[in-house]
């Protein structure tokens, strides 16, 4: 393989891995958008995600992508769950410091809870077809990435659909621009906080389910890659779903390209300057209107 | 003596421990325009909020048709019929003109009669008929301002609470909005009207009422009011005088 032909791996690689990135942005920017906080456990629960996918293969034997039709429900009743458990009174409050706090809590919380029941150990699902790789035109893909994406994709676009084309999507929408404003019309706000934490944990279940089949994965694993999705966030601009995921697209790409041109150490070095760049140049991101 | 929609009896609200309404009643009469006037910051859009449940009243009580409103919160109070349009129309500006309205009939009662809603908002409003792919955000004050009353309507109000309608507007759309308010309260809804063009509000009221510093300092008939001394001196000054 020639070095153009290494870059453009180097390319599919970066895009296949950030959509991960972008399906969890998303669900920071929905929980952002009506709480008005980082959701900092977006990592530690692809995590566990991740290992309830495991579990469901190595004890039930159940396909990874079919226990998706399991994994979806239960994740958006755990987003449920955790909101009405853990933040409805503190969504009330002016100070979302507190909110924050329970966040970073619930992170520390689920990587314990992880490393006591699976241990330290990185566990990985293989199955038959973790190691198929498709060569279109001379590139390598990897089956379980390529399912990923699609995965990332067609979440997104139902995420979408979702906020589009209903009514409670809609006041989602409307909420994350004026919560008071939304509660004027009737709209419940801790519905509204409950169906976007739905979701935003539904993407995190979603994404588990992708990380596990193509990866292995710890109990930590999670805070490096919530960082990784509050960059992503940050490039793709708050408040816009396709925005999010091209933004983890982005990221993806670069980590790749810095890995290889740099070096891998070097790879999040060069993220994070770029995320700062971003952050002081294009405070609304890189697709959005100024204010 | 007709029927009282809305009796608020000697409310107290603070924000935190300031104290911004002291022992405030008004009455709303069944099918009325009453208007709310006083100087910025004199209580009159706090009162609103206590109305609409946004802020919860210390003491007194609230009633409308003779049942509490107190300890109901925001939804349960939209659902009863009590619609408040907010200061600045704080429109959902990246949602489209329809979406808007959507919203406004969000609760399950008015819901069931969005078609004649959304139909009886275009014949008030027909500028909006045209423009209900836009985004609320693009459209001219104006319109803005038609579509946030067009959002109240779309709730089925039975009280339909207006706060400072006429903010921002170009004389001439002033003019237009108090004749829409005029109009659509001839189409039976009782309409309570916070406004800072006291002289327009007090013309088409039927009762008003003065806030001065958290207190009501005086009410009674919108014309009564429009002839009081006090008032034209405090609050029209030079404008009245030249008529």
């Amino acid at each position: 393989m020639g070095e153009f032909g290494i870059i453009a791996q180097v390319l599919v690689n970066g895009i296949l891995f950030g959509t991960m990135y972008g399906i969890a942005a998303i669900g920071l920017s929905l929980i952002y958008g009506t709480m008005r906080i980082i959701f900092f456990a977006q990592g530690a629960i692809i995590v566990f995600f991740a290992y309830i996918c495991y579990w469901f293969f190595a004890l039930l034997g159940l396909d990874p992508y079919l226990s998706l039709i399991l994994i979806i429900p239960i994740s958006l009743l755990l987003g449920m769950g955790f909101y009405f458990g853990l933040f409805k009174e503190a969504a009330a409050l002016e100070d979302k410091n507190i909110s924050l706090l329970i966040a970073i809590g619930l992170m520390w919380l689920v990587e314990n809870f992880m490393a006591v029941v699976w241990s330290g150990d990185p566990r990985t699902v293989v199955t038959a077809y973790t190691s198929w790789v498709l060569r279109p035109g001379g590139l390598n893909i990897s089956f379980t990435r390529l399912m990923a994406l699609l995965i990332a994709l067609l979440s997104s676009v139902g995420v979408f659909v979702f906020l589009k084309r209903t009514l409670i999507g809609t006041a989602v929408r409307a909420a994350s621009e004026d919560m008071e404003s939304t509660t004027l019309m009737g709209i419940n706000p801790n519905w509204v906080n409950a169906v976007t934490f739905a979701i935003g944990i539904g993407l995190a279940g979603t994404a588990g389910v992708g990380l596990a089949t193509v990866y292995s994965f710890d109990p930590t694993y999670g805070f490096t890659f919530v960082i990784m999705s509050v960059i992503a966030l940050a490039f793709g601009g708050m408040g816009n779903v396709f925005g999010a995921l091209l933004g983890g697209i982005i990221l993806g790409v670069l980590q790749g390209l810095g890995a290889y041109f740099v070096s891998p150490t070097w790879a999040d070095a060069i993220c994070f300057g770029a995320f700062l760049l971003v952050l002081m140049f294009r405070p609304q991101g890189l697709f959005g209107k100024k204010e | 003596m007709a029927n009282q929609l809305l009796e608020v009896k000697g409310i107290d609200v603070f924000y935190g421990d300031a104290q911004a309404l002291w022992d405030v009643s008004i009455h709303v009469e069944e099918g009325a325009i009453i208007a709310l006037v006083g100087a910025n910051g004199a209580g009159k859009s706090t009162l609103l909020k206590a109305i609409s449940g946004l802020i919860h009243a210390r003491k007194g009580e609230i009633l409308l048709s003779g049942k509490s409103l107190s300890n109901l919160n925001p939804r349960e109070i939209v659902d009863r019929g009590v619609i408040h349009v907010p200061e600045g129309r704080r429109l959902f500006s990246t949602l489209t003109v329809l979406e808007n309205l959507k919203l406004g009939a969000y609760v399950p009662r008015a819901r069931s009669m969005f078609a004649e809603s959304l139909e009886r908002v275009f014949s008030l409003f027909p500028a909006l008929n045209t423009r209900i792919d836009q985004k609320a955000g693009s459209l001219s004050g104006g319109e803005q301002q038609m579509l946030a009353i067009g959002r109240g309507i779309m709730a089925q109000p039975k009280l339909l609470m207006l706060d400072e309608p006429s903010l921002g507007l170009s004389p001439i759309l002033v003019k237009t909005m108090f004749e829409l308010i005029s109009a659509l309260n001839e189409q039976k809804t009782t309409i309570l009207l916070v406004e800072q063009n006291i002289r327009q509000a007090l013309k088409i009221a039927h009762q008003a009422y003065v806030l001065k510093t958290g207190e009501i300092a005086m009410s009674g008939r919108g014309d009564e009011l429009l002839a009081n001394e006090e008032i034209r001196k405090a609050y029209i000054g030079e404008r009245v005088s030249k008529r």
